[in-house]
């Protein structure tokens, strides 16, 4: 049952005395994934990409609670016109009780080549927008957090299918070989359980979480660093594990797990250096680090930059902890004192990208789980609005400087042009140069995809 | 064999068909073109719709059929789907162009136009539909789809039927089953699997089979000796002596409590902690008897009785009441007062719902709270069933209660009146000093609220003489506020942006530093319920209030759409109606008893099926229902349903025995198989649902740190006690001791994939990652662990002697002459601890073959 490329090499390997070199470097992701398909009824990878892919990585900035299109992206005037009323129009079911329609308070202007408009909020995000597709008539499913975000990020309401990151993951692998493939960023690394899971794939793509409320590597990253042994007595340490692994492995027969978990210490013992240097972003100059701003969000910007640079695929920043952008009351205070730090960081984020030339092979996604009502929650927040809300894109061969589609005359519902979560998926898959009806792996009887048997990809805000 | 999973109808579930409805036009009676349908429109239909809208499907999705004439014209959930002559106004073309977001369809991608256009052509001239439909059978496929299965169907639904001891099943290769069998169990698994040609593995050598049946039972792994003196056993009974053996020890119950606390969402806190819902200090007794009747093989069937109602059942030991942590610790979710009636009425329906979910998820393998909206879309269970039950929850309050054994009207008194100090202390609190609508008004609410605290308080005073600990806890428990003058406040912004600081909760009861950790308190009380309706009453304009009444019982309101503000007809407390017949209408205070009674009679072949699943998964490491606690209509149906009915039909014959189940499970040719991979198994059924060899798996995170502590001689065996945190460095009692969080779960925990304790959990998940790895390579707790080992090993003098103690100790062998030359080459440079935390870091050390 072994396959033939391990059992050799790993016996040269460890009684050569070339395990310094360190597993991970000898094998390469194409040999590793066709050491995969050796495999009886494992269904073969289809070689990806299909085509030539716009963007070699993926970042997501994830707004969690749900942040509010009406304030920031989709100005409805009607909303003055009908203030404190309820049209039967906006009558539809949300979360919780909701009042009349409420007016933004923040005022709209038109930025860019494409007059995109942009509230008072995001002054920075508006310097950017030429680079920027607003999307503003996303819809999704379900009107509670849980289900919602499990959706965006997994493509089904259970969070139990694999996420985003680890579909690319399994479809692309990795460019570097000593970081994980799918990284989260997340303050206190709590908020995304279950949100960067591999589901039925391979544990090996499974999202891999940082917390980024702290820049010290070495606290970020719980248990990184060996405080008592050196890089080369540890490569010691750790080949005369893997020797051990990997006879046990030979005598116990071809197991997932086995190689999984001899191929996960490789990763572990790597990330240390490597992942000591990517991670800290104290290594950025001054200006840089003023750029993005201080805060974890900004942080996290940053580092996902830093880490698509070494060749991670895919980046998901979460602005936490718990759900910051769920403004059921207060909104205006709220965002007022919540935007400047997301505004500023990413528009660093898109400039930076920019700057060293990397914008065009990255593709920035920002959003939440869902927008929010144009009706009022208790006189002054907004509840939860899967019926239409904003997100946008940029880079990775995305038209920048365009809105497109549109809400109804209260930005409530998407009217024009509407984009399911699975039709963004299908885009983004797209521009990774993934066919997302092609990506798909046996599970339980049957072919899943991440776009189930939906999505269509939004050709119109492509390059 | 290997069982379909439902594609989730999650466009059409979500879209709102309803208010698409059209009336009912009849078909114009045009010159039907039955070759412009055949042409153009029959192929489109078959191509793309009858997928999921198809008369032969058990539940078309939207409750729309297209294969008929009949469904046609019937539509679906929403009403008809086209308007005959009128194509703009149809429905179907509205989702055949696309320009509708709610409503698209194909879902696989927009018809070209020209295909588009036919159907508007087609629907313009009437829809002629020359098919002549076979029979009426679509009626009923139709009904099921839009109302879920009805109840008398439901009925018939394999999940519920009695169960019954079958016969052995039928082999063709009598001599190899004669040979190979072990009990009954393997005659099930043979048959099925030389119905696909199959052989089962050959038996696990001794050592692999004590160190799986150690680890199986007991979360540890075995001695050396022990795994020398079973290899050396030759006795035909040495594998039942082992069992017994393992199963008499208390770290047993250590094991299996902690699987069963992953179905019972077992937690110490609450999934944040704000004013009115604070940790649970005693939520550790609720574990502790867990464990402890697990030990005592106390039979299922009791075992879940006792959590849902021990307080009821009569000759129920006072110890007992500990199992009421079940309820008394479950998750609650902050309740700010000065929101709306509607508002918190709607957070405690969430409460109750939460209990609904975990008892019918958990015990049942039922989504009972999928009917929480509307009538279940799949299962035979309806929106009233949902409130009958739900309603059992609205008439029980949780509060702490004695462990101390006084008589039942003290103890009553006690727990009502720790309930109403908890309640008017965070009321006289938050309203100190807030201005209310009106503030003289907000200022006599505070003068009320501290009134009737200091009230109930002293009306409890009678305790100081005999029970200082339950006055003491009270006396603690009241938070007399100084009042404060009402901050003036222009009445213009009252009740909008204003927000009145809320006095930090004091922790509940006061943190006892020397004698509680990490949040637990050993004083005397245990978390427990009472019978009490709980009403929110929405009387007072700046507060919402809520009722409690002892001993009167809540029924609920059916809440169309779970909407609290137009409530539907009471229903009366009552059981699931596919599951019984006649009145069964609780009628005992809050129908607790009455409730556990039907799961366990009326319901007790479901009950059965879902926890012999359980432990099958537990055992072998896979199911047999994939979807352990789903048995409904969207749940797996199982790989082997008559072994499932006759092993279920067994245990229940068999008083409903945990150990009675292990043994039997545990003694089978089927369990003892060899987990290594062959050719043929893995080319023929790659996931191993037939069982051809045992599932070889990775150890979670309790089996794995306890483990590590074993090996290195630091595990603290001392049973039961407060939680510790897992974190601490002098934290060496087993896993299952540890603190569980529902708001912070401990990063190791997390990291080794233990399940979300805000829910009751189907399953384990099993992850690697590299972050695992690197807990493992540089955490202090393996260094340490590492560093104890070498003491262990400190009296021999040879590296090479040394080497051997070790691989005893970790690995319960003796190392091979190859691994003793890894071990002395490494250590002419390395040292022994080093060495020693590599063989912990090995696979062998964390897989469970």
């Amino acid at each position: 049952m072994m396959n033939k490329l391990s059992r050799r090499d790993w016996i040269a390997s460890l009684s050569g005395g070339m395990g310094v070199l360190g597993l991970a470097g000898m094998f390469s992701e194409a040999e590793a994934r066709a050491a995969v398909t050796a495999r009886p009824l494992v269904p073969a990878p289809m070689k990806f990409p299909n085509f030539t892919p716009k963007a070699k990585a993926n970042i997501v900035l994830f707004m969690v609670g749900g942040p509010s299109q009406l304030d920031m992206f989709d100005p409805k005037p009607a909303l003055f016109k009908y203030q404190g009323q309820r049209p039967a129009s906006v009558d539809l079911r949300t979360e919780r009780i909701t009042g009349g329609l409420l007016p933004s308070s923040f005022e709209f202007k038109q930025y860019g080549r494409g007059g995109v408009h942009v509230s008072s909020l995001l002054p920075k995000i508006a310097s950017v927008i030429d680079e920027i597709c607003v999307i503003k008539s996303m819809y999704t499913f379900n009107p509670t957090h849980t289900p919602a975000r499990s959706l965006f990020h997994t493509g089904n309401i259970a969070a139990t299918r694999p996420s985003m990151g680890s579909w690319i993951s399994y479809g692309l692998g990795s460019e570097n070989k000593n970081l994980p493939g799918f990284v989260v960023l997340s303050p206190q690394a709590s908020n995304e359980r279950g949100l960067s899971r591999s589901g039925f794939l391979p544990a090996k793509h499974q999202g891999t979480s940082f917390d980024d409320s702290v820049t010290e590597p070495d606290k970020m990253i719980r248990y990184l660093q060996n405080k008592d042994l050196d890089k080369e007595k540890q490569r010691e340490q750790l080949d005369l594990i893997q020797s051990l692994n990997k006879d046990h492995q030979q005598s116990f027969g071809q197991d997932d797990f086995l190689e999984g978990r001899i191929q996960s210490m490789e990763t572990a013992y790597s990330m240390q250096f490597e992942a000591t240097d990517a991670f800290d972003i104290r290594h950025e100059p001054e200006s840089v680090r003023t750029l993005y701003g201080d805060t974890p969000f900004a942080n996290g910007c940053l580092l996902a930059r830093r880490l698509v640079e070494r060749g991670v695929r895919t980046v998901h920043v979460y602005f936490g902890p718990g759900q910051p952008w769920d403004d059921h009351s207060k909104i205006d205070k709220n965002l007022t004192e919540r935007c400047p730090g997301m505004d500023k960081a990413c528009a660093a984020l898109i400039t930076d990208l920019k700057q060293r030339g990397l914008l065009d092979e990255t593709l920035v996604t920002w959003g939440g789980e869902f927008g929010r009502t144009p009706v009022s929650e208790s006189g002054d927040g907004r509840d939860h609005n899967p019926y239409g809300f904003t997100m946008w894109m940029a880079g990775g061969g995305v038209k920048g400087g365009i809105a497109y589609g549109e809400t109804d005359e209260f930005g409530f519902k998407a009217v024009e042009k509407s984009v399911s979560i699975h039709d963004l998926h299908a885009t983004m898959l797209n521009q990774m140069g993934v066919d997302h009806t092609k990506l798909t792996y046996r599970y339980a009887g049957r072919d899943f995809r991440l776009t189930d048997v939906y999505g269509e990809v939004v050709r119109d805000i492509l390059v | 064999m290997i069982l379909d999973v439902m594609v989730q109808p999650i466009y059409a579930a979500f879209r709102p068909w309803a208010i698409l409805a059209l009336a009912a036009a009849p078909l114009c009676a045009q010159t039907p073109s039955a070759e412009f349908f055949e042409k153009e429109i029959r192929p489109v239909l078959a191509d793309k719709c009858y997928g999921c809208h198809s008369s032969k499907l058990k539940s078309p999705m939207g409750g729309l059929v297209l294969d008929t004439k009949a469904g046609v014209l019937k539509g679906g959930n929403g009403g008809p789907v086209l308007l005959a002559g009128d194509a703009k106004n149809s429905r179907l073309l509205r989702a055949l162009t696309y320009n509708d977001t709610e409503l698209r369809m194909p879902p696989t991608g927009k018809l070209p136009e020209e295909k588009v256009a036919a159907f508007e052509k087609w629907i313009a001239a009437g829809a002629p539909d020359p098919r002549q439909d076979a029979t009426v059978g679509t009626a009923s496929a139709v009904s099921i789809a839009k109302k879920g299965m009805d109840i008398e169907a439901g009925r018939k639904w394999w999940a519920f039927q009695p169960v019954n001891a079958l016969p052995q099943p039928k082999v063709r290769n009598a001599a190899f089953a004669k040979q190979w069998t072990k009990d009954k169990i393997d005659w099930f698994i043979l048959a099925k699997l030389e119905q696909n040609k199959l052989k089962p593995s050959p038996a696990a050598d001794r050592a692999t089979l004590i160190e799986r049946a150690t680890l199986d039972l007991t979360g540890l792994r075995p001695t050396y000796d022990e795994v020398q003196a079973f290899a050396a056993d030759k006795a035909p009974d040495a594998y039942e002596k082992l069992l017994d053996r393992l199963l008499a020890s208390p770290r047993y119950g250590e094991r299996w409590g902690r699987y069963w606390l992953d179905v019972a969402r077992f937690g110490e806190d609450n999934p944040t902690s704000e004013a009115t819902n604070p940790a649970y200090p005693f939520a550790w007794r609720y574990r502790d008897w867990v464990i402890e009747s697990v030990n005592k093989d106390v039979p299922f069937n009791r075992f879940v009785k006792l959590q849902l109602a021990a307080d009821q059942m009569p000759g129920t030991s006072h110890d007992d009441l500990r199992a009421l942590g079940y309820l008394g610790a479950a998750p609650v979710y902050h309740t700010d007062l000065r929101l709306s009636k509607d508002v918190i009425e709607t957070l405690f329906t969430d409460g109750w719902d939460e209990r609904v979910d975990a008892v019918s998820r958990g015990i049942m393998g039922l989504t009972v709270g999928c009917a929480r909206c509307h009538d279940h879309k799949f299962d035979p269970i309806l929106t009233k069933d949902y409130y009958a039950l739900a309603g059992v929850f609205s008439s029980t309050v949780a509060a702490p209660r004695p462990t101390a054994e006084v008589d039942k009207e003290t103890e009553q008194k006690f727990m009502f009146a720790s309930q109403r100090i908890f309640y008017l202390s965070y009321l006289a609190n938050l309203m100190n000093g807030e201005p209310g609508s009106k503030p003289e008004d907000a200022a006599k609410l505070v003068t009320q609220f501290t009134k009737e605290l200091i009230e109930t308080r002293d009306s409890m005073a009678f305790l100081k003489e005999d029970h200082i600990e339950m006055w003491n806890y009270l006396n603690n428990l009241a938070r007399v506020p100084q009042v404060k003058k009402p901050a003036a406040v222009p009445p213009a912004v009252v009740n909008a942006a204003v927000e009145p600081v809320v006095p930090a909760p004091r922790p509940m009861p006061p943190a006892n530093a020397r004698r509680g950790r990490a949040g637990a308190s050993d004083l005397p009380f245990m978390q427990s319920v009472f019978d009490a309706g709980v009403w929110i009453n929405g009387s007072d304009p700046d507060l919402t209030l809520v009722d409690i009444k002892p001993g009167v019982p809540r029924d609920m309101n059916i809440l169309p759409h779970a909407n609290v503000a137009s409530p539907g007809p009471i229903v009366p407390r009552q059981f699931l109606s596919v599951l019984s017949k006649g009145d069964t209408t609780f009628k005992n205070g809050s129908g607790r008893l009455e409730l556990a009674d039907r799961i366990f009679s009326d319901a007790a072949p479901l009950t059965a099926r879902v926890f012999v699943n359980r432990a099958w998964a537990w055992h072998f490491g896979k199911p047999l229902v994939a979807t352990q606690s789903d048995f409904g209509v969207q749940g797996e149906k199982p790989t082997h349903p008559e072994l499932l009915d006759d092993l279920t039909a067994r245990f229940i014959a068999n008083g409903w025995s945990w150990k009675w189940l292990h043994r039997e499970i545990m003694l089978s040719a089927s369990y003892r198989q060899a987990s290594h991979p062959r050719p043929e198994g893995t080319v023929a059924d790659p996931t191993n649902h037939l069982l051809w060899r045992m599932n070889p798996r990775r150890l979670d995170v309790e089996a794995f740190r306890d483990s590590l502590l074993e090996v290195s001689g630091a595990l603290d065996e001392k049973p039961a006690a407060l939680s510790e945190d897992l974190d601490a460095v002098e934290s060496h009692r087993r896993t299952v001791y540890g603190r569980v969080s529902r708001g912070r779960l401990n990063t190791v925990l997390q990291l080794y994939d233990f399940p979300d304790p805000t829910m009751s959990a189907p399953q384990r998940d099993l992850t690697t990652s590299p972050l695992q790895q690197l807990f493992v390579m540089n955490s202090s707790f393996v260094k340490d662990r590492a560093t104890e080992l070498v003491k262990l090993v400190d009296s021999e003098t040879e590296n090479s002697a040394k080497v051997r103690a070790l691989y005893r100790r970790t690995l319960e062998r003796d190392p091979s002459p190859k691994e003793v030359d890894l071990a002395l080459s490494y250590l002419q440079k390395g040292t022994l601890a080093d060495y020693a935390q590599a063989l912990l870091a090995t696979n062998e050390v964390i897989f469970w073959p």
